[in-house]
């Protein structure tokens, strides 16, 4: 999960024209070394929620603050 | 020339860019600069010095945030008023007028010097100039960074040790993930802009046990109506028939009609919101606009608007903006666009790229599918409702 969430966040990057960051899973979304800002951070939910057909947030908001803790809320099937 | 505005409490100080004024030194500034009827006003310091310019002269003032070849005219003529723009996401924003008397009515039980606010709204916003008038009243501490996004926020809240805090749920969630376990010292959460959902209140009552909690229903025509403080969403299903704090409410075809002691000149009488409501238990709950809009991070945004302008785009032969519910944002857009014959579907995404860039962040559909073509609905529709 951790390679699909780098992945797409490479995509939105691209997309803004910025470069992309080596991240692991300490990396924090927001107020990190990450120059995205919670729009980006929504697309990134959007985007995964397409690609892995879950949706962790589906009974409402859960906390995450780092690329680890948002990967350990989709199943790992996901991942593959 | 009038004397400077007495209501404003000499303590207060503002902290921004780096700079600390106190009230004096603002009101003296305000005395020496050269200040129009209109104002670019994308920081503090400049809404509080026109506010005072203004009042001292005895004129109305226009604070934008964008650009309006109509300001100049509409603000025009005597008389202390405030015209602030509409955040209308697409199409020109409206100038509301305000009355600044009328506005600071409500700011009663606010007058608490020892707060330290932090600015989380654009300064010329209505939400933002209440937190503005609030904190000049009181003579508190006004904590801006205008134009940061939410994590530079969070470390000014933590820097200068925010205690007041006005912000859109969005805001909210935001702040809660880039606040890590650093907490600034919060005694007073407001949510306001959009509907407050439980999930959200539950984790900012967890977090900030001793903090007072509470939403606030507002309109741009009227005002604030109302603020709930028992940390459940929405508000008491039995204020539709017994009316909150001076104001009345009542469901219309479902959609909420407010009636206000306090209203704008031209707004008394009953006046529907747009909002719709559903009644669950002894709770009445926000569930989306009557005209469709969304809100997007706080923003009012028409996915029918953002539609027709990609449609406009050469190589368009159809498109279809969805809002997307989003457990950051509220909503987000995406956009599905069917290519005219003998498009190059690259020439086309640069060209999508190129005309989304020129709607405000929040109003850009943040993944566009390129399809042969849009499924209709029952009625030879596009299905316009928001995907659950």
């Amino acid at each position: 999960m951790l390679d699909v969430i780098a992945e797409e966040l490479g995509h939105i990057l691209a997309e803004k024209g910025e470069p992309m960051p080596v991240i692991g899973p300490d990396t924090v979304f927001l107020g990190g070394p990450l120059p995205i800002d919670s729009l980006d951070l929504a697309t990134l939910l959007l985007v995964l929620e397409q690609r892995t057909g879950q949706d962790p947030f589906r009974a409402g908001f859960r906390q995450f603050t780092t690329v680890g803790e948002l990967a350990a809320l989709y199943q790992p099937a996901a991942a593959s | 020339m009038n004397a400077p505005p007495a209501w404003i409490d000499p303590r207060f100080r503002l902290i921004e860019g780096g700079q600390c004024h106190d009230a004096p030194a603002l009101i003296e500034m305000a005395a020496d600069g050269v200040h129009g009827p209109v104002v670019d006003a994308h920081t503090a310091a400049a809404v509080v010095m026109a506010l005072v310019a203004a009042e001292t002269a005895g004129r109305p003032v226009a604070l934008l945030r964008r650009p309006d070849p109509d300001a100049a005219e509409a603000a025009a003529g005597t008389g202390f008023a405030v015209l602030l723009q509409t955040s209308g996401t697409t199409g020109a924003p409206k100038l509301v007028r305000h009355d600044i008397a009328r506005l600071r009515v409500r700011l009663r039980g606010t007058g608490d010097a020892t707060a330290r606010w932090l600015l989380t709204y654009e300064p010329a916003s209505f939400a933002g100039l209440q937190v503005i008038l609030t904190a000049l009243a009181a003579g508190a501490t006004l904590i801006a960074r205008p134009g940061e996004g939410v994590a530079g926020l969070v470390a000014a809240a933590l820097e200068h040790g925010a205690t007041h805090i006005s912000g859109t749920p969005s805001f909210w969630r935001g702040f809660l993930m880039a606040s890590g376990d650093r907490d600034p010292p919060l005694r007073s959460i407001t949510l306001g802009g959009e509907a407050a959902d439980q999930p959200l209140l539950d984790r900012l009552a967890e977090r900030f046990p001793d903090a007072r909690l509470r939403h606030i229903y507002a309109s741009t025509e009227a005002g604030v109506l109302f603020a709930v403080a028992d940390g459940r969403a929405g508000f008491p299903a039995h204020w539709l028939e017994t009316g909150v704090d001076g104001v009345d409410l009542r469901l219309v075809g479902g959609e909420l009609e407010v009636r206000s002691p306090r209203a704008a000149p031209g707004r008394e009488g009953w006046q529907p919101t747009g909002d719709l409501i559903e009644l669950a238990g002894d709770r009445a709950l926000f569930a989306g606009r009557a005209d469709g809009r969304v809100k997007v991070g706080g923003a009012m945004v028409s996915p029918e608007a953002v539609e027709r302008h990609l449609l406009a785009v050469p190589g368009v032969a159809d498109a279809e903006v969805r809002a997307v519910p989003n457990p950051l944002t509220g909503h987000i857009l995406t956009a599905t666009v069917v290519p005219a014959p003998g498009t190059d579907p690259d020439a086309l995404r640069a060209a999508l790229r190129d005309a989304a860039a020129g709607l405000e962040p929040a109003a850009r559909p943040r993944v566009v599918a390129l399809a042969d073509s849009i499924p209709l609905g029952p009625a030879g529709k596009k299905r316009r409702e928001v995907t659950a």
